[in-house]
Formats: C-alpha cells, structure tokens, sequence
C-alpha cells in the first residue's frame, strides 16, 4: 500500500464498525493502512470529501445525496459503497412536555402541537443533528404522518449532537431527534424522555453510510474493495451482543475510541437497555439500495429542497454505487442471502 | 461589508480581524465564547462569516438556503467552481467560508486566502508543538529504560544507551520502541 487510506467520522455509537476494524486489526490483515480523523462537524466531513481531504467517511445518506445534487456547494463527486447501520436515531422530549403528551404518535399529535402553540405564542422548537440529515427526514416525516406541518407546526433548528441535551435542559429546545448515545444521555441525565426510536418511523431504516471520494475510489479500486470488505467484518462483530461490552468501553476511552460516555453508549449496542438501539449487520443493511435511496430523495423533494426537474433516478443511480459490495468485496459469510428484503416505512399503528 | 469571525482561538481571530481591517477597510464581527453561530449569523446579518472548522456548531449553517423562506439573507457556503485547488487548500488549513447570497465571489476570495494563509500558520507551528513534545516524551521513555537498566544490569548511563542501541539494531525497532518494551516488561506500564 502507498498512501493511507483517510476516514472521517463523527462521534457517535455508529461509527464503530470503522473504529472496530482499525483497532481489531482487520485493516491490517487485508493490507491496509487506515487514519481516522473524528471530525467535529458534518460539514466538515462533507467539504473534506468533497475536496480530497479525506477519501472515505462515515455519513448522513441525506447529505452525501444533497452533496452530490450540490445542494450545500460544488456538485461533489461522492459514492455511496455501502450501508453501515440501521436505526438508532431518538426523539427526545422535554419532561414538562412529554408528560402532556400521551401518546407520542397518531391523533395525539396534532392537538398537542396547537395546544402548544394557543398555550405559548409560538411553536415548539426541535433539533436535528444536520439540515441534510436522517434525522430531519424521519422527524419531519412522523410530524406529517400525524397531520401536522413540520414548516408550520414545529420550528427546526440545528444543533451539534453532543450539545443537543444540553440545549434541552437548558430550555432553549422543546425536543431533539439525534442518534446514539445522545438520546439516553439526555434522559439519564433527567433534561428528557425518549418517546420514540426512529426504528418506530421506519423499521430497520437505513442510517450512517459509507462514503467514498469518487475520485478516490477511482483509483484505488483494489483498497476501496478491500475497505468495504473489512467495514462488513466489523459490522458483524459490532452486532454481536457478546462483543458489546469490549466495544463500548472502546468507544468510551478517549485514545482508543471517542470518549463516549460508557453506559449510554453499551445501552444502544447489542443487547442494550436503550429504547432505541443501533443495528449493524441483520437483513439488508449493507445493501446501497436504490430503493433507500429514492426514498431520502423524494423526502427532500416534497419538502421542497430539490429543484423541480431533478433526475432524481439519475441521481440515486450516480451515488448509491453497490458494485463494490455486489462484487469480489463480499466475503464468504456475508454473501447475496445476508443482503434480504429492503423494508419501507410502514403505516404507524394505530395509538 | 461585514465579515463575522467565529474562532475561538483569539489570538488567531485577532490577527484575522487586523489584516482584514486594515488592508481593506472591513467591519469585522466576532461569535463570543459560548454564544451560537447561527444566533449570531442571525443577529448580525454579515456578508461573509469565515468560520473555524474546529467548530461543532458549523452545521447549523449548512444548507440554510433551503431555509430561506425564513430567512431574509441566507447564507450560502463559499465555492469557487473554477479554483478547487484553493478551496483544498482552504479546507485543509480548517477554515471554510459562508457569504450572503448575492455577495459576488471576487469579494470574498482576498478574504478567505487571508484567513487560509493565518490557519495554516497557526496550524504549522501547532504541529511542529506537537512533534516537539512527541520527542520530549520519547526521551523520558528511554531516560525510564536506562534506569531500568543501571538498577538491573548494574550498567553505567552510557553502558544502557549502548545495551538499547545495540538492541534496536538486532531487533530492526527503534530505540524509543526499544525502551518502551522494556519498561512494559519490568514495570507492568505502557508508557
């Protein structure tokens, strides 16, 4: 190997299988040299990719897509290889405010949302982790599965992941959708209560990515393979509930992992206590599916993001890219029947 | 115009803020410790806001435009379509640029190549700090190693630097590796 290979990645629970295969080694035992740069911001992982400061990275689908139509800055030459993680995303409420809503879903919702506003004289105020982000899309579609506007019943706001409980204890913020272990830190730490998993919006949903610099990927076919074929090693191990224990304390230290925080962290990994839990491995996780793809796509369509006109097959087809994966990257064990059924969002019980 | 600075490092921000202001005659702004860029952004309505990407709170400037129905003057990330090689440099020194929509590329540029230039100042001599004390930490590794060795082998200092070196060039390791593999073995740490 020449270079090493750069990946970026954010501190949160699902960017393990990147972590795992680096500190278990199996980078290495497929010749390659790995640096991983824990980025503080989306953006940042974004503009990085975009201009090759970084060759791979572990992402928002939405904002790879949004990247790529050249929605937040240059048209970016970007790849998805493969999904790496389903679910795991909390909705958070306020205590004070959780507790005058039943029934966090269905009929309730409306009424509460106009009661919330009638009470206080304006609407109550959510965070999202990312304007381009999982979680914006699944809070805004629950919001409309219920009947409400999310542009006129809620108002959104972005806020970084790690600051997002404390906004909330601090009142600036009603509610919070952000993923693993930000949702348990919040109600451990009594700013909130988790009343719904994204899993609930969306079984199984599709959640982080990995994504690669076309450019890169390009021309280093052989370590873009190879890379994909040790991340879906990892995913493996991280869903495996008796590797729990070792992976959240790794992910807890601040030299070998990202300082997470121990408990909150265990609880969205396998076998964990959490209300909503990260998955890695099951069904069609891996899979880059068109399908998802289309779906995150004409999310941000309907909520008016995309210009009218927009290929939006073309640009599903351009960036959700599963010949790695289809290809030489899948290792015996994790062949075509791994891959499964891809699930769509289902209809909400009836509450 | 105005251009807001959000960087906490303030000496750097300082320095920005003089070049900016005296070469051409800016209003420049700054994000107070603790406050929020997009509060800020909001509140001050600047032209272009240079941001330090060490900051977390960057986000909530991405893809603002698609909010623009509530937004009066959104702000757009800084791209110059024909010069990827500046905007690399840019975001390598950690220093990304938003302006107002309608702020015309050519005003911006002198702005952000300051501010790149500064960053990667900043950004050399916080490496070169670093390598520094990298080797600072080695020599306590093998200073640890020779003592070691001088309690153990009854060695005299130059006897244990001579007893590693010959070591690290049987074994093809490093002194340092060396030394730390001793004290792991006689002092059960990793140091």
């Amino acid at each position: 190997m020449t270079l090493p290979i750069r990946i970026g990645l954010l501190r949160l629970v699902d960017s393990a299988p990147v972590l795992v295969a680096q500190r278990s080694g199996l980078f290495a035992a497929l010749g390659l040299d790995v640096t991983i740069s824990v980025e503080p911001s989306w953006s940042n992982l974004a503009d990085k990719l975009t201009y090759g400061v970084l060759d791979a990275g572990i992402m928002l689908p939405p904002l790879v897509l949004a990247a790529a139509m050249g929605l937040r800055g240059p048209r970016a030459k970007l790849i998805v290889a493969m999904g790496l993680s389903q679910g795991g995303n909390s909705i958070v409420l306020r205590n004070t405010v959780a507790d005058t809503l039943e029934q966090p879903a269905g009929r309730m919702m409306l009424p509460w949302l106009n009661r919330f506003k009638a009470e206080r004289g304006r609407v109550p105020r959510f965070a999202v982790v990312h304007h381009f982000s999982t979680h914006n899309l699944l809070l805004r579609y629950w919001l409309a599965s219920a009947g409400a506007d999310p542009e006129r019943h809620i108002e959104t706001v972005v806020i970084p992941p790690e600051q997002v409980a404390g906004a909330l204890a601090g009142g600036r913020i009603e509610g919070f959708c952000a993923g693993a272990p930000w949702g348990e830190v919040a109600q451990a730490a009594g700013a909130g209560r988790v009343v719904l998993g994204s899993s609930t919006i969306w079984p199984a949903h599709p959640e982080k990515c990995l994504a690669l610099a076309q450019p890169w990927a390009e021309a280093n076919a052989d370590a873009a393979r190879l890379l994909v074929r040790a991340v879906l090693q990892a995913r493996a191990r991280c869903d495996d509930s008796a590797e729990a224990d070792g992976i959240a304390a790794m992910l807890a230290s601040p030299d070998e992992g990202l300082g997470l925080p121990e408990a909150p962290t265990r609880a969205a990994l396998a076998g964990g206590a959490g209300v909503e839990g990260v998955l890695f491995h099951p069904g069609s996780a891996a899979y880059p599916s068109h399908a998802h793809a289309m779906w995150f796509l004409r999310e941000m369509a309907r909520w008016g993001w995309v210009d009218a006109g927009v290929d939006l097959d073309a640009v599903a087809r351009r960036v959700y890219r599963p010949e790695l994966l289809a290809g030489e990257g899948i290792p015996a064990g994790l062949g075509a029947a791994g891959l499964g059924p891809v699930m769509m969002p289902s209809e909400f019980p009836a509450l | 115009m105005r251009v807001l600075l959000a960087d906490d490092n303030a000496e750097r921000a300082g320095a920005l803020a003089r070049i900016l202001t005296a070469d051409s005659g800016l209003t420049v702004l700054r994000v107070g410790p603790g406050e929020l860029l997009a509060d800020v952004v909001a509140r001050e309505k600047p032209d272009i806001v240079l941001v330090d990407m060490a900051r977390p709170d960057r986000d909530a400037l991405d893809g603002i435009r698609q909010v623009a129905a509530r937004n009066p003057s959104p702000i757009v990330l800084f791209v110059d379509e024909d010069d990827p090689a500046f905007m690399e440099e840019a975001i390598g020194a950690g220093v990304s640029s938003y302006n107002v929509i309608g702020v015309p590329p050519p005003d911006v540029k002198p702005i952000l190549r300051a501010a790149t230039a500064l960053f990667r100042r900043h950004q050399d001599a916080r490496e070169g700090q670093a390598q520094a004390e990298t080797k600072l930490h080695e020599r306590e590794i093998v200073d640890r190693a020779k003592a070691i060795l001088i309690r153990d082998r009854r060695l005299g200092e130059p006897e244990a630097y001579r007893w590693l070196r010959r070591q690290a060039m049987t074994s093809g390791k490093r002194i340092v590796e060396v030394a730390r593999l001793l004290v792991r073995e006689k002092e059960g740490t990793t140091p």
